[in-house]
């Protein structure tokens, strides 16, 4: 599940398909499939911004999906988004709502477990900056005791 | 493996391609967890397996791409095909439609891969040969007329997954092998890995930054 959450998307794939849209935008009537294809780019973007933009694109689509069909593909790339911006409980919930449609989707639930397991190491990873930061505040305080001790003694 | 940073010396890119419903993950997933998946749902955009197999005696990692055939993905799904050294283009044997769309793969294909992609053509199901709707001869001429490796298989028995896999890869290691694939070109499918640890002293890596003096 990592090379397709971690993918990035080829910049100039991107430019083509923001083209599109752009043009339909300007004729005023965008259609679902090419709205679709820049918001799937968007998600798989570098940049955190296209990736909101990618994920507001692509709940438009969900709002308006005609079949269970569309509404799982939407969803699970709203979940894909989120777990690349790191929200891992909004991801959750999109992953949850596949299941909903689609009791036991493969790519769900192994979405499910990816995220899952970036939580506890995130998590784990916070764990270690805090304590870095306590052995590191540690230490100051540590060097500010000796530093007073020192100037008590002269 | 012990003998070097990797344990296989080729990475191949695959990527498994053919309209909805013809068992392209029911082929991947039989081929890398040698199970058959019934009721499977249909793919969500890509999906992504690994194998690590061997010819001729070099351990080589299978990087596949799995498709999704609904047409909703087809734009996006295209961009996967580049740099891909091995294509496997799946009809349902059971499905004439799946079958007749192929020349529309095919034309995909050869756009959007280089010259030396090879084409594996794979006619699957073919544990139902009861609801047979294309016969294996048709195929076959199709897969000769236009320079295809063809095989029929079924994802439910397993019968000649293995061999469409194995066969792809013989293929492109014959084609390192006698020089006709370029394995410095930018998209060719393959990254060659070194098995054996590096020298100590490695005049490849780049200069040590502390010896810097800005």
């Amino acid at each position: 599940m990592e090379a397709i959450v971690e993918e990035h998307i080829d910049p100039n794939d991107l430019k083509k398909f923001e083209a599109l849209y752009n043009t339909q935008v300007i004729r005023g009537h965008v259609s679902e499939k090419t709205q679709f294809d820049y918001a799937w780019c968007l998600v798989r973007s570098r940049y955190t911004s296209d990736i909101h933009r990618g994920i507001a694109l692509i709940e438009d689509l969900l709002r308006h999906a005609k079949d269970d069909l569309s509404q799982r593909d939407y969803l699970f790339y709203i979940a894909v988004g989120f777990v690349r911006i790191k929200e891992y409980e909004k991801a959750l919930k999109y992953t949850d709502a596949i299941c909903k449609i689609e009791h036991n989707n493969r790519q769900a639930r192994q979405l499910e477990r990816y995220i899952k397991a970036r939580m506890k190491k995130d998590g784990l990873i916070g764990i270690a900056i805090v304590g870095g930061a306590a052995l590191a505040l540690g230490g100051i305080v540590g060097a500010t005791i000796a530093a007073l001790k020192k100037k008590s003694n002269q | 493996m012990a003998a070097g940073p990797y344990n296989y010396s080729y990475i191949f890119k695959y990527i498994i391609i053919g309209d909805m419903g013809v068992g392209k993950s029911c082929l991947l997933h039989q081929f890398t967890e040698k199970k058959f998946m019934a009721d499977c749902p249909h793919t969500i955009g890509v999906e992504f397996g690994t194998r690590i197999i061997e010819v001729a005696s070099q351990k080589i990692k299978l990087q596949i791409w799995d498709t999704a055939g609904q047409e909703r993905f087809r734009a996006v799904t295209r961009s996967y095909y580049r740099g891909a050294a091995g294509a496997l283009m799946v009809y349902d044997i059971t499905r004439r439609s799946t079958y007749n769309h192929l020349s529309s793969w095919l034309t995909d294909a050869r756009n959007l891969t280089n010259p030396n992609t090879v084409i594996f053509l794979i006619g699957n199901k073919c544990d139902l040969d009861a609801q047979r709707d294309v016969t294996y001869e048709e195929a076959k001429q199709f897969a000769e007329e236009n320079g295809l490796m063809f095989l029929e298989c079924s994802a439910k028995t397993g019968e000649n997954v293995e061999d469409a896999f194995l066969d792809t890869a013989k293929k492109i290691y014959q084609n390192i092998q006698d020089g006709s694939l370029d394995l410095n070109a930018a998209e060719s499918g393959v990254q060659h890995k070194p098995a054996t640890p590096r020298s100590p002293i490695n005049t490849d890596q780049p200069q040590n930054k502390e010896g810097c003096a800005c």
